[in-house]
């Protein structure tokens, strides 16, 4: 056989088989029978009529709507003052944002548990509060960089003739500036909200003893209930399908907003 | 020489990689938590032409003594000093060779909680003998998996049975009474260690009386100040506890003939009504306590950010010892209502031994060697919890309790009789340990709970399917947010964040939609 480019690929093709493919395989079985191996739909109206898991779904939402919402108020005013300044030693801040990430994650969060102890008198009484904080800390510099690398991208000639043809700062940041933005602001949100549905390990360092989907998953493999967590964690996998739909949509969108201009 | 067919275990530890998978695979985008922790700790393989025997021991993490102490921390017994230079595993396989001439080869592995090890036997992995707490090896022995002990286990003649020569007389009684399916514990369990649980108290704070009932855990005076334990079973008995403590604590109950036997039973109540009770129960206690922790407890003591405590009695010793050392004192109390006792037992599997007598011998010798008194104060010292074996004729493991605990000569001291864990035939009255009274609110308390302790101690079976499932239901409801609770308001902002989405949404469809 003839080795060709494409056999390169081969590597990468046994790994998508063996760990994205054969994985979600075993999911959507377990998901849609119950203990006996026989095809079953309980589990999925089971998830759709229970308080319980509804109100989860309803909290993770909401934790990860507003930990994305921070994150995006402090994120782009960072990434907007770094990429627009002139100085010289630009990508040693970028790299100050970015350094807790190369810092163990259980590390930081003890260490946050700490500070917030000192702020708060007694973390257990504001359990969102410290959900959110604990997320924010742990995925802000997922935000910056790609907010950052798309602003420093942008090619000033354009906010320059904005200026020009007479837009004042204010115009010119939310007519031309903030719209071409948009791509970076889609992927940032996208790479904060998904795993904040999910990051329950946050929420058990901070004592949050509220359970989200990641926690609730793992509830139900612990009582042995593979069929009810399998059919969770499909759901889910649902949500970041027509989420990652909805995203990528619109940054084509914003591409091609780019290109017309 | 039965072995294990090749296909058999590839074909298990595959599926163990795609379960594992699908594991990872749910938990996509997010972190994924403690997974199923197992780090085999190979020991050295000799090339020798007689095939070393295979045992593959599965134990609960930090459980067994790893050796490799300083020369300071020899314990000096009567009966002679002890230290842990190798590991207990090297040990065995050492003294394995030297007694009866074969060749051994321990696989070790470790499990972080009951259930993990459940699922991952579940999955097809094959362990020939492990180490779980009483509920689950009464579900493996319910479930068929488990291999009776050998009549030659039970033999006190041969002098390398040091299980059956050395076992409290105390815990013997209770793995004969106790019996499932019809068979006593005792035929497929041989003990490890045991404890009772209770609340570490911080005594400047918390008073002894405030500390010994479960109704510590919803005591608004201890508001946000108090831990319990992250975990079905043992949040289920200290809300019985609680909610039955009116009754538990009456007279006419404690002196009934068989209280024993009735314990047991309110402590063991899953009735739907009860469930239902422990729910509500558990949901207040869910918005008065500190946090539902599995380990930071210990430390969270110590820097003061909680006052109390649920711990078991071991973890509870080396809390104490912990903070006692950073100057800190911190106390153990038990329950007025009622304690649960709890065992950790060795059980061979039969999808492990499969009829091979080589296997099996070694397994049981591997029990009877961490039973041998030296070795049991090296795991008692290296765990911190107290062992099921008293030592019969050999007082090395009540001396050590005595060189942990007795009083020094110049301090007051009390009396404190254990001879309800250590009596022998024909030497009653004779272990008894010269304390100070402060150990007999910490340490000691914890590490050898008195008489009156042990009587309200009741054991938590082995619920069946229908009974777990129904609890394992109970606990999520109490750990999930209800939708019925979200505000008005809340349902507001999710419209309103809705509509927005949606309204976004369709603007780029459309959008998209002009441009193509």
């Amino acid at each position: 056989m003839q080795f060709s480019r494409k056999n390169l690929g081969i590597p990468y093709f046994i790994f998508l088989l063996f760990f994205v493919v054969a994985p979600l395989i075993v999911l959507v079985f377990y998901a849609f029978t119950n203990g006996q191996g026989q095809f079953t739909l309980e589990n999925l109206t089971g998830f759709f009529t229970d308080a319980n898991t509804l109100g989860t779904l309803f909290y993770s939402l909401a934790v990860a709507f507003v930990t994305t919402a921070v994150c995006l108020l402090l994120a782009y005013p960072i990434a907007y003052i770094l990429a627009m300044s002139e100085i010289k030693t630009k990508s040693v801040i970028v790299m100050v944002f970015v350094l807790p990430m190369w810092i163990n994650f259980s590390l930081r969060i003890t260490a946050l548990k700490e500070v917030l102890t000192l702020l708060e008198g007694n973390l257990a009484r504001y359990p969102f509060l410290n959900a959110v904080v604990g997320i924010t800390y742990d995925f802000l510099p997922f935000m910056i960089l790609p907010i950052f690398t798309t602003l420093s991208k942008l090619d000033g000639s354009l906010r320059e003739a904005a200026m020009d043809l007479g837009a004042d700062k204010v115009q010119t940041f939310l007519q031309v500036t903030l719209p071409l933005s948009v791509p970076g602001i889609v992927s940032g949100v996208s790479m904060v909200f998904l795993p904040a549905m999910t990051n329950y390990v946050v929420l058990d360092m901070l004592y949050n003893s509220t359970y989200i989907m990641g926690s609730l998953i793992g509830s139900y493999f612990s009582a042995y209930n593979w069929h009810g967590g399998s059919m969770i964690a499909l759901i889910l996998l649902a949500i970041i399908c027509l989420f990652t739909l909805l995203t990528s949509d619109g940054e084509e969108t914003g591409e091609r907003g780019g290109a017309l201009l | 020489m039965l072995k294990p067919s090749k296909n058999g275990t590839l074909s298990g530890g595959i599926r163990t990689a795609l379960c594992a998978l699908a594991l990872a695979g749910a938990c996509a985008g997010g972190a994924i938590g403690g997974a199923l922790t197992a780090g085999p700790l190979q020991a050295e393989a000799a090339d020798k032409e007689d095939k070393p025997i295979i045992l593959r021991v599965c134990n609960w993490e930090e459980y067994i003594d790893l050796g490799d102490w300083d020369e300071e921390e020899t314990i000096e017994l009567d009966s002679g000093d002890i230290i842990g230079e190798n590991s207990m595993v090297e040990d065995f396989e050492e003294w394995y060779e030297e007694t009866y001439g074969r060749q051994v080869k321990v696989e070790y592995s470790t499990f972080g909680t009951n259930e993990d090890l459940y699922n991952m036997l579940t999955l097809g992995d094959e362990y020939d003998l492990v180490c779980p707490s009483e509920y689950m090896i009464m579900k493996l022995m319910r479930e068929g998996q488990t291999v009776p002990l050998s009549d030659h286990f039970f033999d006190p003649s041969d002098e390398n049975n040091y299980y059956i020569k050395g076992v409290s007389p105390y815990i013997k009684r209770v793995f004969d009474e106790h019996e499932i399916e019809g068979e006593p514990w005792s035929r497929y369990a041989a003990g490890y260690m045991w404890g009772v649980t209770g609340i570490v108290y911080n005594p400047e704070i918390v008073t002894r009386e405030e500390a010994s009932t479960w109704k510590i855990l919803d005591n608004p005076k201890f508001n946000r100040q108090v831990t319990i334990k992250d975990n079905v079973r043992d949040s289920y008995f200290a809300a019985v506890g609680a909610l039955k403590a009116d009754l538990l604590t009456s007279e006419a109950f404690r002196n009934d003939p068989d209280y024993a036997g009735k314990l047991e039973n309110e402590m063991n109540d899953t009735s739907p009504e009860m469930i239902a009770k422990v729910q509500d129960y558990l949901q207040e206690v869910k918005d008065n306590v500190y946090s539902f922790e599995t380990d930071s407890g210990k430390a969270d003591m110590i820097t003061g950010k909680v006052v109390a405590n649920y711990q078991w009695s071991g973890d509870g010793v080396y809390s104490l010892d912990q903070a006692a050392e950073d100057d800190f004192d911190l106390a153990f109390a038990v329950p007025e209502e009622s304690t649960n006792i709890y065992f950790d037992g060795w059980v061979m599997l039969k999808n492990g031994i499969r009829d091979d007598a080589d296997k099996q011998h070694a397994a049981e010798a591997f029990i009877n060697f961490n039973s041998r008194p030296d070795n049991v104060v090296r795991n008692m010292y290296y765990i911190g919890y107290t062992s099921v074996i008293s030592g019969g004729d050999d007082p090395t493991v009540f001396e050590y309790a005595d060189y942990n605990y007795s009083a020094e000569e110049d301090e007051e001291t009390e009396e404190y009789d254990l001879g309800y864990f250590f009596d022998e035939e024909g030497k009653e009255g004779e272990y008894v340990i010269e304390a100070s009274p402060d150990m007999l609110e910490r340490q000691l308390y914890a590490a050898y709970p008195p008489d009156d302790v042990m009587r309200r101690s009741s054991i938590m079976t082995c619920f069946d399917e229908e009974q777990t499932a129904a609890i394992n239901q109970m606990w999520i409801n109490v750990r999930c947010y209800n939708i019925r609770k979200v505000p008005w308001w809340g349902w507001i902002i999710a419209a309103i964040v809705a509509a927005a989405t949606c309204y976004l949404a369709w603007i780029r469809i459309r959008e998209a939609r002009k441009k193509s």
